[in-house]
């Protein structure tokens, strides 16, 4: 594949973020100006973030209105990186101490920092966990997965009962009865859904794997039926956790950016009516 | 001797699926009393498909009544009409989408657009009853009656529409959509019943069988030759610097030919499914690798698969659609090679993907009518090095024609400037992309929709947008099959070959002649599902509609649900264009022309 366009949108990138540097850099300057002329840079950078902060939430406005021409989501969603960078930028300018002192200042600080943090973990997902939906086997929706895994449970307890040898049934459905009908059938754990990982899927394609030598013929293929469905409720459940936890994060930077914008308001408010 | 059991069955013939099943042997007996029947030579036709066979098994009668359309303007066919008695009226004009019954698109402002989606329903496939059946809008005129067992759509006016527009009238014995029906193209021009009328519908199939008969034979090709090989031939780009007397020469030599089946979509599901070398074996060989170039083929319709022996099997090295060229590389390198140099053969094999139609201009024709008037520039990379003494062979003859080339060239070219890329068919670097495209016949699609999952975040935000401009009700699924990183997804593609729209009885669904895109026309959508049980892609759905309030519209006469045709329609008329596309925060989805490399390539490349 040619790489020709490679170099362009590594170009676009290191524009982008050397205009925002010199804006930052610019706006580092008028505040050293205003505090060596005795000024109170605090408004200007503290103005500039109320600013920001709203140019931020029109990313959530344009995402609402599809029926405007009103440019590419993804377009936006660059601007809102960028100002979020030079927004964070400015939050250092503006605030005396990473967590300013006094209830509502520091909550404030808090609450940007978590959103901040929010944003950049936001960068970091959506770069990372795409790549590894990817990688596992079927590309399932969201709002099909209850159902799916319905059907993998369904098909496991088809298997299970199409058993004809003796020997085989009683070693198959114990084993199903005890360890993999709990499997099939309840969700994954709030553990799994937070860190996903490969111990569950290994401990019950070992202990499958294991069975096989009180089996024959009939009794190994079954076995073998139920662990590519176990790989397959195991694949599903990675999906499940990898996009529920994209979708979370939306919904946690979202929401917290919603209570920074009016804790934001009311420090503004605040902040006039002391100055008078 | 082999014991081994057999199992006896009855084998499949040629007619298991009559066009008809309701034809008699008094029809066919009372067919072959009437012209061109009644003429033709039965010995023509072989043993295994007389003519009886065909005007039973191919062919259906129709009655029509005044004023009804029997085909429109921009439609797609598989089927020819013989009047057999009565009179129609092919319209010169095109009518209006409006006469049809359709719903021209409409640009709609930033305002309405903001009013329909703060007005969405709360209830799934909501529509007005004007949008349910154009006869409730029609104010008593019944635009869309039953005549027979089938719905006829009929215009309004039929007096005034005759004499405002300018129309020719046909009688009987005489045929008309054989073009359309036969080239895969659209229908040139809207034909209606003037009187009450008799017609024989003749699918495809037999109407190339008919074709063995002489005379209906040399009646359909010099029809075609005189009225349709010379547009065929002027649509080709590399064509467009020739002068008009070359051009006759090569009318009268180029020939064409189909491969193939048309209704390639009703195998789709199970090819798609074979082993590529498997398939491969199954399609029409065209042209075979290593024969002599005799030959220049340009797709007329259809696809193709280039293709070149690898091992013991083809590898798939392109992919042809319309106007794409085969054998070009060959025949100029051998046109212009200097006698010294031995001529090559075709480096690849053609084969036919579904159908194709191919037209064939001989070598001979090409060297000496075509190739002097071709940009060295869109000359293959071969044959641009010997150009020059290629040229300085026919220098004289260069000059003599230099007055009249540059008036073909007024003529023909919208942009003379720009040369023609990609004449020789499509590729992309990546061999299993190609090949997973042709398997899945997704170069048939101009508008697909591709997602990137590397960048998808699968956050359904080009669903939810699509639903919010289209009153709640997305218009496709966010699902398709998946090739390493693209995932080709489930929504309407607005094909070059638009198999759903075939067998509509009223033309419900169309495709825009500017933008190309394919929608649905809900007042005159009966429901009947022809176009969604024709989508090999499965891109359309039927669904049963409801008014604002949520209660089900039912037939006053059956009480059965009303269902209406759902699909993608780009969000025509739309300010913001496809919301799908620009709802998409990580630009992972993006709507692409698959029938040509460049835009999946260059985008593939952006994100590389």
């Amino acid at each position: 594949m040619n790489r020709s366009q490679g170099p362009r949108l590594r170009t676009r990138r290191l524009v982008a973020l050397s205009v925002t540097l010199v804006v930052i850099a610019i706006f580092w300057g008028i505040t050293r100006w205003e505090t060596s002329r005795l000024g109170m840079p605090a408004f200007f950078t503290g103005f500039t973030l109320l600013a920001g902060l709203f140019l931020l939430m029109l990313l959530g406005v344009r995402r609402r209105l599809p029926f405007w021409p009103l440019g590419s989501v993804s377009t936006w969603t660059q601007i809102h990186l960028y100002v979020g960078i030079f927004t964070t930028a400015i939050y250092v300018l503006h605030v005396p101490a990473l967590i300013a002192g006094g209830v509502l200042e520091g909550c404030l600080s808090i609450i940007f920092l978590m959103v901040t943090a929010s944003g950049f973990y936001g960068i970091y997902a959506s770069r990372t966990l795409p790549k590894k939906l990817t990688a596992v086997e079927g590309q399932h929706r969201f709002d099909r997965i209850d159902w799916v895994r319905n059907q993998i449970a369904a098909a496991a307890d088809k298997a299970c009962r199409q058993i004809s040898e003796t020997s085989a049934k009683q070693v198959l459905e114990t084993f199903y009865q005890q360890a993999l009908s709990p499997f099939f059938v309840s969700r994954p754990t709030l553990a799994y859904v937070i860190a996903p990982n490969g111990n569950r899927r290994r401990r019950l394609l070992g202990d499958l794997k294991e069975l096989d030598r009180y089996l024959e013929e009939d009794g190994r293929r079954v076995a073998g039926q139920l662990a590519a469905l176990v790989r397959r409720r195991d694949d599903l459940d990675y999906q499940f956790a990898l996009q529920l936890r994209l979708r979370c994060w939306v919904v946690f930077h979202s929401l917290l950016s919603l209570v920074l914008l009016a804790v934001s308001l009311i420090h503004m408010v605040i902040v006039l009516r002391l100055v008078g | 001797m082999d014991s081994t059991p057999t199992i006896p069955v009855q084998r499949p013939s040629r007619w298991d699926e009559p066009l008809d099943a309701s034809m008699t042997d008094a029809d066919v007996a009372w067919l072959r009393t009437r012209g061109p029947f009644n003429q033709m030579d039965q010995s023509a036709f072989p043993r295994a498909t007389p003519l009886s066979g065909i005007l039973r098994y191919d062919c259906r009668l129709h009655r029509v009544e005044p004023g009804e359309v029997i085909v429109r303007e921009g439609d797609y066919g598989n089927s020819a009409f013989l009047l057999i008695t009565g009179n129609v009226r092919v319209l010169v004009d095109s009518l209006t989408d409006q006469q049809l019954g359709r719903q021209p698109t409409r640009s709609i402002g930033w305002g309405e657009a903001l009013s329909r989606f703060l007005r969405r329903s709360r209830h799934p496939e909501t529509r007005t009853p004007e949008q349910v059946s154009i006869n409730a809008a029609a104010g008593g005129h019944q635009a869309i009656r039953q005549v027979d067992d089938r719905p006829a759509i009929f215009l309004q006016d039929i007096e005034g529409v005759l004499r405002r527009h300018e129309s020719v009238s046909l009688g009987p014995g005489e045929l008309f959509g054989e073009v359309a029906a036969m080239y895969r193209s659209p229908r040139t021009a809207t034909v209606i019943a003037e009187t009450e009328a008799a017609l024989v519908e003749i699918r495809w199939q037999g109407l190339r069988i008919l074709r063995r008969d002489r005379r209906f034979a040399d009646t359909l090709e010099q029809h075609y030759r005189r009225h349709w090989l010379p547009i065929h031939l002027r649509e080709i780009p590399l064509l467009r610097y020739l002068p008009e007397e070359n051009m006759q020469r090569v009318i009268e030599a180029t020939e064409l030919r189909s491969y193939g089946r048309m209704e390639w979509n009703a195998d789709y599901k199970k090819t798609r499914k074979l082993h590529p070398a498997d398939q491969i074996a199954a399609e029409p060989l065209v042209v075979d690798q290593g024969q002599l170039p005799t030959e220049l083929i340009v797709v007329r319709s259809g696809f193709g698969r280039m293709c070149v022996r690898h091992g013991a099997a083809h590898r798939t090295v392109a992919y042809l659609g319309k106007g794409h060229l085969f054998g070009i590389d060959e025949i100029a390198y051998n046109a212009m090679r200097p006698e010294s140099m031995r001529p090559i053969h075709y480096q690849h094999s053609l084969r036919a993907v579904g159908f194709l139609d191919a037209l064939s201009i001989p070598i001979e024709v090409f060297a000496a009518e075509v190739l002097p008037h071709i940009r060295k520039s869109e000359l293959p990379e071969s044959a641009r090095s010997l150009q020059k003494s290629f040229t300085e062979k026919r220098s004289d003859r260069r000059r003599v024609r230099s007055d009249q080339r540059s008036e073909a060239a007024d003529r023909f070219s919208p942009d003379p400037t720009q040369d023609i890329e990609h004449a020789a068919g499509v590729s992309f670097e990546s061999t299993s992309l190609l090949e997973f495209i042709v398997q899945h016949r997704l170069n048939n699609g101009r508008e697909a929709m591709v997602i990137d999952l590397h960048r998808c975040t699968r956050c359904d935000d080009c669903v939810k947008a699509c639903a919010d401009v289209h009153d709640g009700n997305p218009r496709f699924v966010r699902q398709g099959i998946v090739h390493d990183r693209l995932q080709f997804v489930q929504a309407c593609m607005h094909c070059s070959d638009p198999v759903c729209m075939i067998g509509c009885p009223t033309g419900a669904i169309t495709r825009d002649q500017t933008t190309g895109v394919v929608s649905i026309h809900d007042p005159i959508c009966v429901g009947c599902g022809v176009c969604a049980a024709a989508c090999p892609y499965e891109n359309i759905a039927m669904a049963e509609v409801v008014d604002r309030k949520g209660r089900p519209y039912v037939d006053e006469k059956s009480g059965n649900a009303i269902r209406k045709a759902a699909k993608c329609d780009q969000c025509s008329g739309l300010p913001s264009g496809p919301a799908c596309a620009a709802a998409c925060p990580h630009d992972a989805l993006v709507r692409i022309d698959l029938s040509e490399s460049p835009p999946l390539s260059d985008w593939l490349e952006k994100r590389s």
